[in-house]
């Protein structure tokens, strides 16, 4: 429990008073500063719809003629909230928070590369190189390469749709599963890391090939 | 990010880039990730069978020039290690080399799996009997 500080009203933790709408936001993790429950399945409209009506609610320009006290804490719940929306909105970012919020950390036990897709981007990596090396020299090859690469960009697109596809599976598995410990919960958490890191891995090369197809453009 | 002189100078100049050919015998490779990033890392360890001891080293890192810098360390430390003494090499070793800063400690963290990596999947391939506990076959 806590105390709004503006009607001492003592209450559940959230973003704004229930009985006088002060801005609160003390301690709250980042769905409880959204009000949304803690499962990882979001309704994008919700999200949204909750976020601005939060934002209008302890919005800044509310307080201006308030105490110090209330006005700091408008500022300061209103960086929670845009924090929650930011970090929430994207599933990627929100399964992250997610391994964080739970004591997990993506990278233990978790470095093996899925071995197709280390042969995969080192295969485009070393189109890049060459891609790199050819820039300089006549017209032609560069031309072949950047089509090459550029097929390569789609093909890893769709795979982060299939890996997103996964994400939104794992996700319902886990509101589903209701959060109990034990083998079940393990094996979540193991496949919640395994996808979040292959989209990494996609990500990184995808950054790679903008870099290069765009700096081969600019040349 | 500032780069140490030292990442620099492995990072425009990296030692063994590359990649023994393929079906060479007595390679073992490690490839592993950094999740956080998205950076991959192969290390290539070429080891002698009669004596566990490394020969050659190769590696491929692309992107972050602190695990460029590492991996590249790396290759130039384990040459002439026995197997058993790489597989004690660890990250604070490249990072004091290096001096890498907190946020790129990952990044030697990322060499240090991939020697392990290389010597597991390079022990996969032997038979118990040669290589897998070379000073013991000696003594007896
Ligand atoms: S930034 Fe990820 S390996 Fe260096």
């Amino acid at each position: 429990m806590i105390k709004c500080q503006a009607c001492d009203r003592e209450q559940q933790p959230r973003l704004l008073c229930a009985q006088c709408g002060a801005p609160l936001g003390a301690g709250l993790d980042l769905f409880a500063a959204l009000g949304l429950p803690r499962k990882l399945t979001i309704d994008p409209a919700r999200l949204e719809q909750t976020y601005h009506d939060l934002g209008r609610r302890i919005h800044p320009d509310r307080f201006a003629s308030k105490s110090v006290r209330l006005r700091d804490a408008s500022l300061r719940a209103t960086a929670l909230l845009t924090r929650a929306y930011r970090t929430l909105r994207d599933p990627v970012s929100r399964g992250l928070y997610w391994l964080e919020l739970n004591g997990h950390k993506l990278a233990d036990n978790n470095k093996s590369v899925p071995a197709d897709l280390a042969e995969m981007v080192f295969e485009v990596q070393e189109q890049l190189a060459d891609l790199r090396v050819a820039r300089d020299g006549s017209g032609g090859e560069a031309e072949r390469l950047r089509g090459a690469v550029d097929e390569r960009r789609t093909e890893l697109h769709r795979m982060i749709e299939g890996g997103s596809r996964e994400l939104v599976q794992n996700f319902a598995r886990w509101d589903a599963h209701g959060g109990a410990n034990g083998a079940g919960r393990d094996a979540l958490v193991m496949e919640l890391k395994l996808v979040l890191s292959k989209i990494a891995y996609l990500r990184t090369l995808i950054r790679d090939i903008d870099r290069e197809l765009d700096s081969a453009q600019a040349a | 990010m500032a780069y140490s002189e030292k990442v620099i100078e492995h990072y425009t100049n990296p030692r063994n880039v590359g990649s023994f050919a393929k079906g060479e015998d007595n390679v073992g490779t490690g490839v592993v990730g950094a999740p956080e990033c998205g950076d991959v890392m192969k290390l290539q360890l070429k080891i002698n069978p009669e004596n566990g001891v490394i020969e050659d080293a190769k590696f491929k890192t692309f992107g972050c020039g602190s695990a460029i810098a590492s991996s590249s360390y790396v290759t130039e430390l384990v040459k002439g290690k026995h197997i058993e003494e790489a597989m004690t090499i660890k990250n604070t070793v490249i990072v004091k080399e290096l001096n890498l800063p907190p946020v790129k400690i990952h990044c030697s963290v990322l060499a240090e799996d991939a020697i392990k990596a290389a010597i597991t999947d390079w022990k996969s391939h032997q038979t118990p009997a040669s290589a897998q506990e070379p000073r013991k076959a000696q003594e007896s």
